[in-house]
Parts: C-alpha cells; sequence; structure tokens
C-alpha cells in the first residue's frame, strides 16, 4: 500500500488521487509499457536505467529537474535523439505528475514515496488523434490550452485532470473566484503565482 | 491575474508584486509565511521551522492546502514548459500591465 502514515489527516479524495496516480504511473500506458514508465520516474529522479532510451531519460530528467532549461530546440533534439512525438508527450505527463507528488511530498516533509512495482501488459499504441501542430513545441487536439496540453495522448490528459482537483482545483471549480477548502482562493493563488514564478513559467 | 480577481472576492488589499519580490507583504492573510515556505521546499532549503510556523498560524489543514497548491503547480509548469505552451495574444494584451509589474517577461523562452 501506498501513502501511508501521514502525519496529518490528508483529504479523501486527495488521498485516493495519489494512489490513483501510483496506480497508473505503473500500469502500461500508451506508448510506453509500466516497467518502461517507472524507469522514467526513475530517470526523472536521477537513477540509472538501461530500460528506456537515453533521449527519454534525458528528457525526463530534464523535465523534473531543470524545467528552465526547455525551449523549441531541445525538444527538436529530443525528437531527433529517438523519441516518436507521442511518446515524449507520455514522458511529459508521467514526469510532471511525479513532480507534483514529489513536491508535494517534500512540503509535508515525508521522505520520496518509494516508486511502485511495475504492472505487467503492452502498451496500448492507440494512434494519436488528429493534431494540428501550432505555436506549441507539441501538437495538440481541438486548440492550444493548458488543460490541452497533453491531448496528443488522450490518457495523459485525463490522468492530469485527475490530480488537478484534489490538489489544487477541478477545472470547473477554477471559476469560483470565492472558493474556499483548507485555504482561500487568494491564498492559493498567492502559492501558485510564486510556484511558477520560481519555476520562471511565463505560462 | 487569478491573484487579484479572487483577491477582488475576498476584500483583501493584494500586492501582486510579491509574486516575484518576496520581501513585499502580499496582503493576504499569512501570505508572507506562505511565499516563504513555498520558497524553502522548492529550494530545498530547510523547510521544517517555516513547516511548523505555518501549521502553528494556519493549522495541518493549511499546510495540506499548501503543499498540494504546490504540487499542482510543480506539475503544470513542467507541462507548460516542456509543451512550449504558448500565450495567446488577446490574454497577453489584457495581462500587459502584469507583466511589466512584475518583469515576467523575463520569463519567455522559444
Amino acid at each position: 500500500m501506498h501513502f501511508i502514515d501521514f502525519s496529518i489527516a490528508v483529504r479523501p479524495d486527495l488521498l485516493a488521487g495519489l494512489r490513483s496516480l501510483w496506480s497508473n504511473l505503473a500500469a502500461p500506458g500508451t506508448w510506453w509499457s509500466g516497467a518502461e514508465r517507472v524507469a522514467i520516474a526513475e530517470g526523472a529522479r536521477g537513477g540509472t536505467t538501461d530500460l528506456i532510451p537515453s533521449a527519454a531519460a534525458g528528457a525526463a530528467r530534464t523535465i523534473y529537474d531543470d524545467i528552465t532549461a526547455t525551449s523549441r530546440v531541445w525538444v527538436e533534439g529530443v525528437l531527433a535523439g529517438g523519441l516518436m512525438m507521442p511518446a515524449f508527450v507520455e514522458v511529459i505527463g508521467v514526469v510532471s505528475r511525479l513532480a507534483a507528488v514529489d513536491e508535494f511530498t517534500r512540503a509535508l516533509g515525508r521522505p520520496l514515496e518509494p516508486l511502485p512495482e511495475a504492472l505487467p501488459g503492452s502498451p496500448t499504441r492507440e494512434g494519436p488523434p488528429s493534431a494540428r501542430p501550432g505555436r506549441s513545441w507539441v501538437p495538440m487536439v481541438g486548440g492550444m490550452s493548458i488543460t490541452r496540453a497533453l491531448s496528443l495522448v488522450p490518457a495523459e490528459s485525463e490522468a492530469q485532470e485527475e490530480i488537478h482537483g484534489p490538489l489544487y482545483l477541478s477545472y470547473g471549480q477554477m471559476a469560483d473566484q470565492g472558493f474556499e477548502r483548507e485555504l482561500t482562493r487568494p491564498q492559493m493563488e498567492l502559492v501558485a503565482g510564486r510556484v511558477s514564478a520560481i519555476n520562471e513559467c511565463f505560462y | 491575474m487569478m491573484l487579484r480577481e479572487s483577491s477582488k472576492a475576498f476584500g483583501y488589499d493584494v500586492d501582486i508584486r510579491a509574486v516575484t519580490d518576496p520581501s513585499i507583504d502580499p496582503g493576504v492573510p499569512h501570505g508572507s509565511l506562505l511565499v516563504a515556505f513555498s520558497d524553502a521546499v522548492l529550494g530545498r532549503h530547510d523547510v521544517d521551522a517555516l513547516r511548523s510556523e505555518l501549521v502553528e498560524a494556519i493549522g495541518d489543514s493549511g499546510l495540506l492546502g499548501a503543499a498540494g497548491v504546490i504540487g499542482n503547480f510543480s506539475m503544470m509548469n513542467r507541462i507548460a514548459d516542456a509543451t512550449g505552451m504558448p500565450v495567446g495574444r488577446g490574454f497577453l494584451a489584457a495581462t500587459e500591465d502584469v507583466r511589466k509589474l512584475l518583469g515576467l517577461d523575463r520569463f519567455k523562452h522559444e
């Protein structure tokens, strides 16, 4: 069992979200097997693995640990290293959710959650939906917005949305400027803004 | 934008410059502490004392809420910056004053 022995009470929806995210990480994805997805997470945390191509391990590490280093040229280099675009998008999804869990964990003062045991099975390899290249570095389906950033791999978009609500706000709740849970909405937005400034995120 | 709009809803006299300048009082209850805590977590500094101070001020549930937001935006920032998410022209125009005030244009990378 993962995510046990918290020193403070954790909302049931958040606990369920974290456990679901870990199960999702361990399971076969669209372009990577469960073992490869866990290896991507290991590589992101700085571990070494022969299970995934070096281009994937390098991309995972940069996204996790040095996100300010990304650029269009960097993406082109990752793809030139042998990754298909949809497989790269899945790496972004896996690593970004890992970063969410790890920073949440650090904030609470807990040791990093051990990575899950990979589940057997093959990736679905469901062809990417029709996506048009735009001004972003990766194609998106149905227009460009942060909620569609991973839409080239729909399962990654769904996993992102699933944890977004428990950690912060659901997409529906975001319209409610008067929202209040553990923090008031302005307190939440202050933390969000500061985190984004530290990460030098223009978006 | 969200900080400014939500602060209106709560009647806070917010100073959004605190987002990029932690020496400024944000005008949000326990705001300076929340900023310092975020800095310590992401900067890998010693967080224990600030975490205790935060719990003293807003309780365990407040700590949980702050940790959740830190986690979520650690995810969203990475998605935006790894996919090269562009900012729409309309949004750019609407946020020109904020971007100038906070010096956000230095974060653009192509």
